[in-house]
């Protein structure tokens, strides 16, 4: 077990450094930022001293070695566009990013278990016909125009919450559920096919033959295996929320990651960039690194068989 | 019955002496804050992009027309642009005078103005702010001034290397270059210049109460400003969606957002209470990349102009804007020194094409991209539209923006074959910006795409020149050449349009929007809310 934990890690320090590596090659691959931080009538006198100023006179692999020697003291640059550390930056937004993350989890949850569950186990019936056209609005609606369509209906028409930014509880509501209503649906497709998978198993049967009625079997034995993979996805969905819900958090000026991201693209901000890069990578690998480390728990087999 | 009678007559006397401390106090503070007595009520402006910090020290000032829109809420200079004035208005100096010889300046401070934290003023600070200026044009303050003269308590004094004729022009527009915008010294080196800008402290009409980096700036009147200053508190939202923007206002949620997109134009302008902003702004205006080379279709000015008779000038002007820019003939904003006026080029389509039939293109040709600035892609696509008519065949390339000024600053080798740029630019000033950024050859923008030695050996000539006359003269025949030529082609003036609530005082949108050198809605402090 020890083994395959250290191995387990292993991997997910390789993953990170690959990927701070291929953040850092992209970003300088969209071209030279001094361009979008001079002035219209600067010469190129003054862009080279711009350029040093922010050390983006040294070669590429000087640089990749600083940003990473900084990284491990836990320090992710300056942002070009903001003057503050990027790290201190992501900390400030990621409150709001978590509270939004949170809560449009908890409506892709409550959305998507329960008519997964039910498209299940009503299969080939109306429900089932229902829960599937739902799961295809919420794949096909894009979330740029549910939250506008959000917006005007229950803003400016009706008057009930407010149009954007962040506050009290009335300011989640709409890009929660713009934000949460794709991701239900992919939810409900996968609690879906994983409760059909169970119900068809021999324990499941088994436990029909006994005469247990199906409320119990439902809920009590296919209910349980079938959300394993369902809480998974769940968490990986959070992380994804958390760091690159960009178009909601733009069309709702919520002041979350997402957009700061958005701003450091549009900026050719390369330390935000690479920062909130690393950082969501970070998240992500760690959640799959935890949840690795917990399956081998679980079921040996996995941990004989990596 | 004595000891009561002598508790009033002491309470009496105390009440006296109470009511003439607050009168006395009232007094001195209705001296010292002319702007806290009247403020009140809020203004929420939603703004159309993120906000970066820098925009906050006008010491680092990037030359673009955007941090005006800040900096002359906290901050305030020595003269600036406000209203019609391009650069000449006083501020934070009652008077100033321009030597006759053009080799100084000497500024009045006006009497007790004072910093956000109650600071005074002093000369000292124009020095600091002056000297440690490094933002856009920095170098060429440095290269001009010998030094900086602290003349009295009230008084400083610029000494020039030789004679300095453009600067009060550079010194005072505030979309230009900031070395005249005051920041407190001992503050400022205190805090550093980045703590400066989580910080700000100014002598502007508003002080900073809160900022969130990039999302939200609050601030509140400030008691100590010199003027009077109506509305309480002024907030800045960033808002990069337009149509969350057009919500915020028909909700009420703010008061006045900038930049609505062609699309919503019509429908904000039915909103009740709403009137809407269209401020003038950059101008758009066509390039012919490489016309310099003998086999380029654009080496012969008849195709140049059958360009420009080719575009619908109008058209454009209403698609893109609802007809609120202004088709016009100069590619320079006539808000700036020296700009010329000149009439609107006509469009005549059949004489286009006759005019191609003489160049030697009966069928026309192809041009290999049009490319127009990032974003305002549609512009391009009309353009290539018009063109088609006289048989110039184009296709439109995008780009990013940053790709876009990468490739500018590139030069001719990154605009290879036939090509067509279609500009937008705004710079404040002097019309000899627009000539070193778009026209000269080497020049920031225009590199090696465009050189005319002769224009440009005329534009030395301005440059050396000491006598306002003669760089008038030479300004205007230098223009003149430029259009006479064809070698830029004017398309329109765009209109960057703002919208305001039924909750801020305004007669005509002009009372808020009244800084002609500006898309934004300063001066602040004279901004008002209904009660």
């Amino acid at each position: 077990m020890r083994q395959f934990i250290i191995r387990r890690i292993l991997y997910s320090i390789v993953t990170l450094l690959i990927l701070s590596a291929t953040i850092f090659l992209i970003v300088r691959l969209t071209g030279d930022p001094v361009a979008l931080m001079a002035e219209a009538s600067a010469r190129p006198e003054d862009l080279d001293r711009i350029r040093h100023q922010w050390g983006l006179d040294r070669s590429w692999p000087v640089q990749y070695v600083t940003f990473m020697q900084n990284a491990f003291r836990g320090e992710l640059g300056k942002s070009f566009n903001y003057r503050l550390p990027v790290s201190e930056l992501y900390f400030q937004r990621l409150p709001n990013s978590l509270t939004l993350g949170l809560a449009a989890t908890l409506i892709s949850l409550l959305i998507g278990v329960p008519a997964g569950i039910i498209s299940a186990v009503k299969v080939n019936t109306a429900w089932d016909n229902v829960a599937k056209g739902v799961a295809l609005l919420g794949l096909s609606i894009p979330g740029f125009w549910l939250g506008l369509v959000l917006i005007l209906v229950f803003s400016v028409w009706l008057r009930w919450l407010p149009t954007s930014g962040a506050g009290d509880w009335r300011h989640v509501i709409m890009p929660a559920l713009a934000l949460g209503w794709y991701f239900a649906a992919s939810m409900l497709r996968l609690t879906r096919s994983s409760m059909l998978e169970v119900l068809g198993s021999e324990y499941i049967k088994l436990a029909r033959l006994k005469g247990l009625p199906d409320v119990v079997v439902i809920a009590l034995h296919a209910f349980k295996n079938a959300l394993i993979p369902v809480f998974t996805l769940a968490g990986v969905n959070m992380v994804v929320m958390v760091n690159a819900a960009v178009i909601i958090e733009v069309i709702f000026a919520w002041p979350g990651i997402g957009r700061l991201l958005y701003e450091g693209i549009f900026q050719r901000d390369f330390p935000l960039v690479q920062g909130v890069v690393i950082m969501a990578g970070f998240m992500i690998v760690g959640i799959n690194l935890v949840v690795d480390i917990l399956y081998a728990f679980i079921d040996p087999r996995i941990r004989l068989t990596r | 019955m004595r000891r009561p009678r002598f508790e009033a007559r002491r309470a009496l006397r105390l009440l006296a002496v109470a009511l003439m401390l607050i009168s006395v106090g009232s007094a001195t503070s209705q001296l010292s804050s002319p702007a806290g007595a009247a403020a009140k009520g809020k203004i929420v402006l939603a703004w159309h992009a993120g906000f970066a910090s820098r925009w906050l020290d006008p010491q680092e000032h990037d030359g673009t027309a955007t941090p005006d829109n800040f900096l002359t809420a906290l901050h305030d200079a020595l003269v600036k642009n406000q209203g019609t004035q391009l650069y000449d208005h006083p501020g934070l100096a009652e008077r100033f005078t321009i030597a006759a010889d053009a080799k100084s300046a000497t500024f009045t401070l006006r009497k007790g103005i004072k910093f956000h934290n109650g600071e005074p003023v002093t000369p000292q600070d124009v020095k600091f702010s002056y000297e440690n200026y490094r933002g856009a044009k920095a170098d060429v303050f440095k290269k001009k001034t010998e030094r900086v003269e602290i003349v009295d308590d009230r008084t400083i004094r610029f000494v020039f290397k030789e004679p300095f004729l453009d600067f009060a022009t550079l010194f005072g527009t505030a979309n230009v270059a900031a070395p005249g915008w005051v920041v407190p010294e001992k503050y400022y080196k205190q805090v550093g210049a980045d703590g400066f800008k989580q910080k700000p402290i100014g002598a502007g009409p508003y002080k900073l109460l809160h900022l969130e980096p990039g999302v939200k700036i609050e601030m509140e009147a400030f008691d100590g400003y010199y003027r009077p200053v109506n509305v309480k508190q002024l907030v800045m939202v960033s808002v990069p969606e337009p149509a969350t923007r057009v919500a915020m206002l028909e909700r009420g949620e703010a008061d006045i957002i900038y930049f609505v997109p062609g699309e919503l134009i019509n429908k904000v302008g039915k909103l009740p209470g709403v009137t809407l902003a269209p401020v003038l702004s950059g101008s758009f205006f066509l390039e012919f990349p490489g016309f310099q080379d003998p086999k380029n279709p654009f080496h012969d000015k008849r195709v140049r102009e059958a360009v420009s008779l080719a575009i619908d000038r109008r058209a454009i002007n209403q698609a893109e804007t609802a007809g609120m820019g202004k088709p016009t003939g100069n590619w320079i904003n006539p808000d700036v020194q020296y700009a010329i006026e000149w009439p609107e080029f006509e469009r005549n389509v059949d004489k286009a094409r006759q005019l191609l039939r003489e160049a030697g293109y009966p069928n026309g040709f192809n041009v290999d991209w049009v490319t127009p600035l990032p974003s305002f892609y549609s512009r391009g696509e009309r353009v290539i539209a018009q063109l088609r008519e006289i048989g110039i065949r184009g296709r439109l390339q995008t780009m990013e923006r940053g790709i876009f000024l990468q490739r500018l600053q590139g030069g001719l080798k990154d605009w290879p074959g036939v090509q067509i740029i279609l500009h937008g630019a705004r710079i404040g000033g002097s019309w000899s910006f627009w000539y070193e950024g778009h026209f000269k050859c080497g020049g920031f923008n225009s590199r090696d795409r465009i050189c005319v030695r002769d224009l440009d050996g005329k534009f030395d000539q301005y440059e050396r020149s000491i006598n306002p006359a003669e760089r008038k003269k030479l300004a205007e025949e230098i223009q003149r050449g430029i259009l006479e030529n064809y070698y830029l082609v004017p398309v329109f003036r765009h209109a960057f349009v703002n919208a305001i609530g039924p909750r801020v005082v305004a007669q005509k949108w002009q009372d808020v929007f009244p800084t002609i050198t500006t898309g934004y809605a300063y001066p602040w402090e004279d901004l008002k809310v209904k009660e």
